[in-house]
């Protein structure tokens, strides 16, 4: 359709919707401005004609009233930036003293950030009470029927790294009572590293006399001398003593009983 | 009207120097009164959102790039200025809208619109009064001193097209208002 065919429709009132989308596009693209539309140029010119009142003077003396307020704030502000400004600019050794201080600073917080200190107490608390857990697992274990958890018992004691009072004893003890040769052996091969306590040295010098297997006296006679024990002596020759020793075993403990004295 | 020495003065108000916001004061007063006081019909409202707008363009000066017009900025603001108003009025705007609409119906109104009797302009302000926001705001925009449909299109973030067509839309309800007030005196 021809744009003027469509204004004219469009001016008595005759737009079909399509046609209104059509007239829409026109006016959109520019191919009919506002102004061929005769209908509403008068109603346009009526309503640009409508009187608008000026505002009045209080509008002006408001702004300028506020205006004024800001601009004071804003100077405020600014004073003090200057002040600091100026103050840093006078005076060198403040920023000296800055400088310092923020090393200062630094070198503390390094200090006390510094990685080890808390880590190092934690794992020293963990590793403890891993020993104490093997330590008991060493004490129930000892108190088992089977000789092999005996064993491993005993073996536990090497990954101690330092055993108490409570695992020399138990080991002692072990040495004297337990039914089990290969047990026995074994303990005193544990006892061993903490031969040095004289405690556990006492218990050693005591035990030769309570021994009955031969292998394990024998064992013991060759410890003492490994350890320069003479205390020993007195114990070793109640070995002899006994009747039920066998011929090797005597000639064992004599041998070391010459090299001790 | 220089809009590079709009954005040029504003840019002087962003950089601290305060006192040019004076002069797009003077410069934008009567047009950003003209856009509330067509909106709201309220003289003393209409002056205290222009004062709001200009206070807003104070404390957002740091948000001014001078890439676009300051009038667009400007009416940006406005705008928002507008909207927080009716939203805070809200419940109150509706009553006396209604209330308004009650009297198109009642003696009282009949009585106004008499008075109003070959007086082509109030009954035109009166038809605008009827129109909804949009369609005001679009007639408002476009009757502004210096205010072209490119302006309008990046105050209202569409096309110079779609402003005509809102224009034309408006103006055509416009008219069918006037024409109905105009019948029933």
């Amino acid at each position: 359709m021809d744009t003027k065919d469509l204004i004219n429709k469009y001016r008595s009132g005759r737009l079909s919707a399509e046609e209104e989308e059509l007239l829409d596009r026109y006016v959109e693209n520019g191919t009919v401005s506002l102004e061929e539309l005769e209908d509403l140029k008068s109603i346009k010119a009526n309503f640009e004609a409508l009187p608008t009142p000026e505002p009045s003077q209080n509008l002006s003396d408001n702004f300028y009233a506020n205006l004024e307020a800001a601009k004071q704030k804003e100077q405020q502000s600014q004073t003090i930036r200057n002040w600091f400004a100026q103050l840093w600019a006078a005076q060198p050794a403040l920023r000296w003293a800055y400088s310092v201080g923020l090393i200062t600073l630094g070198v503390g917080l390094g200090y006390l950030l510094r990685p080890g200190g808390e880590d190092n107490r934690k794992l020293e608390n963990l590793s403890a009470e891993v020993s104490e857990m093997k330590e008991m697992m060493m004490l129930t274990l000892l108190d088992k029927e089977s000789p092999s958890d005996r064993l491993k018992a005993v073996n536990l004691t090497s990954e101690l790294p330092d055993a108490s009072v409570k695992v020399t004893e138990a080991l002692l003890k072990t040495l004297n009572h337990d039914e089990n040769v290969n047990v026995r052996l074994a303990t005193l091969e544990a006892l061993y590293p903490y031969a040095s306590h004289p405690q556990v040295r006492e218990g050693l010098i005591k035990a030769i006399a309570m021994q009955e297997s031969p292998l394990v006296q024998m064992a013991l006679a060759e410890m003492m001398v490994a350890l320069q024990e003479k205390r020993s002596v007195e114990n070793l020759e109640k070995v002899l003593k006994n009747k039920n020793t066998p011929p090797e075993v005597r000639e064992r403990i004599e041998k070391s009983i010459e090299v001790l004295i | 009207m220089d809009s590079i020495s709009d954005n040029a003065l504003m840019l002087k108000v962003r950089d601290g120097d305060l006192d040019k916001l004076g002069l797009l004061f003077e410069r934008y007063r009567k047009i950003l009164f003209g856009f509330f006081y067509n909106m709201s019909h309220d003289t003393g409202l209409s002056e205290d959102l222009v004062q709001n707008v200009f206070m807003r363009i104070l404390k957002y000066r740091a948000g001014f790039k001078g890439d676009g017009e300051f009038k667009v900025w400007m009416f940006h603001i406005a705008r928002n200025v507008g909207h927080d108003h009716y939203r805070k009025t809200k419940g109150k705007e509706t009553d006396e809208i209604d209330n308004w609409k009650d009297k198109l119906g009642d003696d009282n109104m009949n009585r106004e619109v008499e008075m109003e009797k070959g007086e082509d302009l109030d009954l035109l302000r009166l038809a605008l009064k009827r129109l909804d926001e949009e369609k005001r705001e679009i007639l408002t925009l476009s009757k502004l001193e210096g205010m072209k449909y490119k302006n309008i299109g990046d105050i209202l973030n569409c096309s110079e097209g779609a402003v005509k067509v809102k224009v034309f839309r408006a103006l055509q309800a416009l008219k069918q208002e006037y024409m109905h007030l105009q019948a029933r005196v």
